[in-house]
């Protein structure tokens, strides 16, 4: 193909107040021929010069192998402002609405030009379109929306504004990922076993967190989401749960681990009934430090047994060796000499969760509990 | 003579993707890594060293293990935490070069053997205080009074570690360690380690010395030696040299250096029985701090570099398959040399013929060129690097190994 030749593609014009922008396909491939992916630098004048930060290479490696991937689908679209060499080329207005009209967008592609010269600049989809780029694949057309930029610094502006959206809020994240399929993005996916987990047990009847986990569907739960999480993944990664985890994919024998989860904190409810009852801020065993430092312990006494075993009297001998220690609702930890804390003085801090679980490892082990 | 590998959480993970570089999303550190003697095929090693400044932290800061780490390895004992194969042994040290800076070591005897009994080690070193320096003719009354002082605290605390070991009638081997400057206060300080009763002793502070020091101070200690007293040389390797060492009663010593050097030593990168070889350079983009900063100022096209990037690991597997030409291997190389380094930096093309044209990886018995080919002789990222100095120990190993035959 020849460095310089138009690119005529099929568009729709559609009004906007007074302005003008222009939905298309393109094929990803063919991209970064005329739009420039400007980076912020200072120009030799010392002058701010295009707008956005280098490509993130593991985020566009992550893209790229969905992409490869078989049934891939970018369904959200690509931004470009286009300067005024590009046109559109009316056809007409045709069906029942006046604020669409059918086209074509006219660009002049000019291979060799530098960054700086092409027609046109991505404002968002700079890690998509480096990801089409890079792919192992001839073609990957994709939806984009272009609108006729007045200079950089409105670019700039609608850059700005297609960046600040919001990320989608924790719980509903939590309440979603079990139930997806496909490709995750890594932390998603290194998050996705706990949060299957959790959600089994709180709809588990038989188990003590019934309803009790806050999340979008459990309005009346009491218990953080995000500290059962926390006490899920270290577990998982580093305590008694990771003995039903497959190593090669990551997945879990999440029956068994219910189990275990189960067996253990029905103990923890049947010795502590009535700080299980009472939410966070009227108990510390509900609260984000109870229910980490408490996992500490399940990962402690229960390490080595199969989820069949959990429920057995060395376990419960711990937990209530426990009982004359412990200030979940009231009065005071003692937690050494001249170290003691209101029953409510304890946070959510990995600190206090240090201090509460070294403090209940030492009172089971002077209890002459193993652990 | 038995070789102990120190344990600095070196690791592999075995999922590591190395066509995308990436690894597995749901990969668990240490856990789901594999350590050099889970890979290498063959036994790399007789036994690991793990020094309490390692796993605790220490004055200079935190140490590399995080806190579940750490509680776990005392909770399932050094063996199962290390997975250690039937016949490895366990040695644990305080870690002395961690604190070289401050006036007295930062541990108890009771802290230290808290730490070996509770970790289950077979043996454990008494707390010592390194001496940085040798001055083979002076004696106590010629050197930094420091110096003095820091060997009477090495020995008065090897006595206190002893007398607990005995009154906790620990299962542990003691092993005593003796710092000095000089061959006689060596040698004086092995003397008095073996009336305190023991039999294995660890020489410290000897890393800097020369090979013809270590053996002065040798020949010293050995006229002092009782026939059953075991030396161990911390830090030292001197492959060479080891045959003379045995001589002089040592049975052990450990080091990292054939490791490191994969990735610490400008050149000798990739060892073989008698040769060493330069890695082939090819950063990530994204990893390599002097490409970014060139990058991020603009004098470095970022697409151009991640072009030229992978057109080296392109051409690198092809011709390690046959399918390309060493010339096209060396263009490539060079171009993104050029673009990674900026003009001022001297060149390693020709190191990279060298290592190429040799292709040693194809020989290496070990398991790890056997399943990664010229991935391993690539200069990139944690994972190749820490393999190639796998297959470094393993080399080690054989040198060894061929030494005790001898
Ligand atoms: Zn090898």
């Amino acid at each position: 193909m020849a460095d310089r030749y138009t690119l005529r593609l099929p568009a729709l014009e559609i009004r906007q107040g007074s302005r003008r922008i222009y939905c298309f396909a393109v094929d990803g491939k063919k991209m970064h021929g005329f739009a420039a992916v400007s980076r912020i630098h200072r120009d030799e004048e010392k002058n701010l010069q295009g707008y956005q930060r280098p490509e993130v290479l593991s985020h566009i490696r992550a893209i790229r192998r969905y992409l490869e991937s078989d049934g891939a689908m970018l369904p959200n679209a690509i931004v470009l402002a286009f300067d005024r060499r590009v046109e559109f080329v009316s056809h007409g207005p045709t069906g029942s609405v006046d604020y669409a009209v059918p086209g074509e967008l006219v660009i002049p592609v000019d291979e060799t030009q530098s960054d700086d010269e092409k027609p046109a600049w991505l404002v968002d989809g700079q890690q998509r379109s480096a990801a089409i780029r890079d792919a192992d694949l001839a073609e990957f057309p994709v939806a984009a929306v272009g609108f006729i930029a007045d200079g950089p610094a409105e670019q700039r502006s609608q850059f700005i504004l297609v960046n600040s959206t919001k990320p989608l809020p924790k719980g509903l994240i939590h309440e979603l990922l079990p139930e997806t399929a496909g490709h995750l993005p890594p932390s998603y996916v290194r998050r996705r076993l706990p949060a299957k987990l959790m959600t089994r047990m709180n709809i588990d009847p038989e188990g003590p967190f019934y309803g009790k986990i806050a999340s979008p569907t459990a309005p009346d739960g009491y218990i953080k989401d995000n500290s059962i999480l926390k006490m899920l993944e270290h577990s998982i990664f580093e305590g008694a749960l990771f003995q039903y985890r497959n190593p090669v994919d990551g997945s879990g024998d999440v029956d068994r681990m219910l189990l275990h989860l189960r067996s253990y904190w029905k103990l923890v409810q049947q010795t502590f009934p009535d700080a299980w009852r009472k939410p966070p801020r009227n108990s510390r065993l509900t609260h984000g430090v109870g229910i980490q430092a408490m996992g500490f312990v399940m990962d402690e006494l229960t390490e080595d047994m199969p989820a069949e075993g959990v429920k057995c009297e060395r376990v419960r001998a711990a937990l209530q060796s426990l009982e004359p220690h412990v200030a979940w609702t009231s009065g005071t930890w003692k937690f050494g000499e001249g170290d003691e804390r209101k029953w409510n003085g304890l946070q959510n801090t990995p600190s206090d969760v240090h201090l509460l679980h070294a403090h209940l490892k030492k009172v089971i082990r002077r209890a002459g509990v193993r652990i | 003579m038995k070789f102990y590998f120190p344990d600095s959480q070196d690791l592999v993970s075995p999922t590591y993707d190395f066509l995308s570089d990436e690894y597995s999303p749901t990969r668990v550190r240490q856990r789901d890594d594999l350590y050099a003697h889970e890979v290498v095929g063959s036994q790399p090693y007789d036994g690991i060293l793990v020094s309490k400044a390692i796993v605790d932290g220490s004055a200079k800061g935190s140490g590399k293990y995080t806190s579940a780490q750490r509680a776990r390895l005392y909770r399932m004992g050094v063996r199962r935490f290390f997975r250690l194969p039937e016949g490895m042994e366990s040695l644990g040290d305080c870690g002395a070069f961690n604190y070289i800076d401050e006036e007295h070591p930062p541990y108890t005897v009771d802290e230290v053997l808290d730490f070996y009994e509770g970790c289950g080690f077979d043996a454990g070193v008494s707390i010592d205080h390194v001496i940085f320096g040798f001055t083979p003719a002076a004696d106590d009354r010629d050197v930094d009074p420091a110096w003095v002082d820091r060997r009477s605290i090495s020995l008065n605390l090897a006595e206190l570690f002893i007398a607990e070991v005995r009154q906790r009638k620990a299962s542990l081997e003691p092993v005593g360690a003796a710092q000095g400057w000089s061959p006689k206060s060596y040698a004086d300080s092995v003397q008095q380690l073996q009336a305190m009763g023991y039999r294995r002793i660890a020489l410290g502070g000897m890393v800097p010395l020369k090979t013809a020091e270590i053996l002065a101070c040798l020949e010293e200690i050995d006229a002092v030696r009782a026939d059953d007293t075991q030396l161990h040389l911390l830090g030292i390797t001197r492959v060479d040299s080891m045959a003379k060492f045995k001589d002089y009663g040592v049975t052990s010593f450990d080091s990292t250096s054939a490791f490191r050097q994969s990735f610490m030593d400008d050149r000798n990168n990739y060892h073989t029985r008698n040769e060493s070889f330069t890695a082939i350079r090819v950063p990530q983009v994204d990893g390599n701090p002097s490409l970014k900063r060139r990058i991020l100022s603009g004098t470095v096209s970022q697409a151009e570099a991640v072009v030229a990037e992978r057109e080296c690991l392109k051409r690198l597997r092809a011709f390690d398959l046959g399918e390309a030409d060493l010339d096209d291997v060396i263009d490539a190389l060079a171009i993104y040399e050029a673009l990674a380094n900026g003009p001022k930096k001297k060149s390693y093309i020709d190191f990279y013929r060298r290592t190429l044209e040799a292709s040693p990886w194809k020989t290496c018995p070990c398991a790890l060129c056997r399943e990664h080919g010229i991935e391993i002789a690539i200069f990139r990222g944690t994972e190749r690097n820490k393999r190639r100095g796998f297959h470094n120990l393993t080399v080690l190993e054989s040198k060894m190994r061929e030494l005790d035959i001898a």
